[in-house]
């Protein structure tokens, strides 16, 4: 089955944007997720599949509900 | 006084020259007056794409340095109302020119001209901080490839950290057909990704090649590219034109009109 050569442009563009923007590695992008979702998490009830950050070139979006933004 | 814009990218290639010679001609066909500068030293371009290579005296080294005055160094391009071409220096680098200097430079003409667009060279170096150090605002171009996109976001990111506030995207060489199909990134992915307002999409049309070659604009001709290059100048002076639809289904009129053509 061939995937269409967009969907793996966008994947590749993320974790690219993502590392440039906090200048790490995906590993520590990957673990700076963790440690936001074990911070949250001492305070409010997160469940760990709903839980996910967003890195734009200003802020650090935390969704912890599975909503947009 | 004048509007100072600097066409950006990071990355080489992907149209910034061509992008500021078709805004600045395409202003002045509008009845602005348009200065526009080419800031990358040791490689003069911008020249080249506007036809206007055997006309150049003196450069903006020589502005800056005092070795002639500014209406010297300027080139009128004669087939335009009220368009200035300061060329770039080929011979001198970078760091000829401090953003210092730059910055005065453009003080000092803003208020003669009604824009002032300044193509700025590939990278994020000197080049780079000289070329945005006296602009109000940015056009960022890129194609949508991975690459290209990654290095606006970079640019992007250092010129709100250098205070320019209004940063507009630019999307270029825009192939209908592969977005079509699945293998190109829309214009909807690549403003999604970048979280920028979009000023305008340019398609992929061999007019550009075509002009380009022959040192002619192709802003205002029919055609793709040309009539997209237009919106993108009257978007500047504030007009609300709505951005084009490229992935519009054909209508039934022209699908009609191409069957009684081939009759």
């Amino acid at each position: 089955m061939s995937v269409h050569s967009v969907s793996i442009a966008k994947e590749r563009l993320k974790n690219l944007l993502i590392t440039d923007r906090i200048q790490c590695t995906p590993d520590a992008a990957d673990r700076l997720t963790k440690d936001l979702y074990h911070t949250v998490s001492k305070y409010m009830e997160v469940k760990a599949d709903q839980f996910d950050i967003e890195i734009t070139r200003n802020d650090i979006h935390i969704k912890y509900a599975g909503e947009n933004k | 006084m004048g509007e100072v814009i600097v066409i950006t990218s990071g990355k080489g290639g992907v149209g910034k020259t061509t992008t500021t010679a078709n805004i600045g001609i395409g202003l002045s066909e509008l009845g602005k007056k348009v200065m526009v500068i080419d800031t990358d030293l040791g490689l003069r371009n911008l020249d080249v794409v506007m036809g206007l290579e055997n006309r150049i005296v003196y450069n903006i080294v020589d502005v800056i340095e005092g070795n002639c005055r500014l209406k010297q160094a300027l080139v009128k391009d004669k087939r335009f109302p009220e368009l200035y071409l300061l060329p770039s220096a080929q011979t001198r680098d970078k760091t000829s020119i401090s953003p210092e200097q730059m910055k005065k430079l453009i003080e000092d003409i803003r208020e003669e001209f009604d824009f002032i667009l300044l193509d700025c060279p590939a990278g994020i170096e000197q080049g780079f901080q000289n070329a945005i150090a006296g602009a109000d605002r940015s056009i960022v171009v890129t194609t949508p490839e991975v690459s290209a996109i990654r290095d606006a976001d970079r640019i992007i990111g250092l010129l709100e950290a250098s205070g320019i506030r209004k940063n507009e995207l630019l999307i270029n060489r825009l192939r209908i057909d592969m977005v079509k199909r699945g293998d190109m990134m829309s214009v909807d992915d690549v403003t999604e990704i970048l979280a920028v307002d979009l000023l305008g999409v340019i398609p992929d049309d061999e007019q550009v090649v075509i002009a380009t070659n022959q040192g002619e604009p192709v802003v205002g001709e029919d055609g793709l590219a040309g009539s997209a290059y237009m919106n993108i100048c009257r978007r500047l002076l504030g007009e609300d034109i709505p951005m084009e639809d490229y992935m519009k289904p054909e209508g039934l009129l022209k699908k009609l009109s191409s069957i009684f053509q081939r009759n």
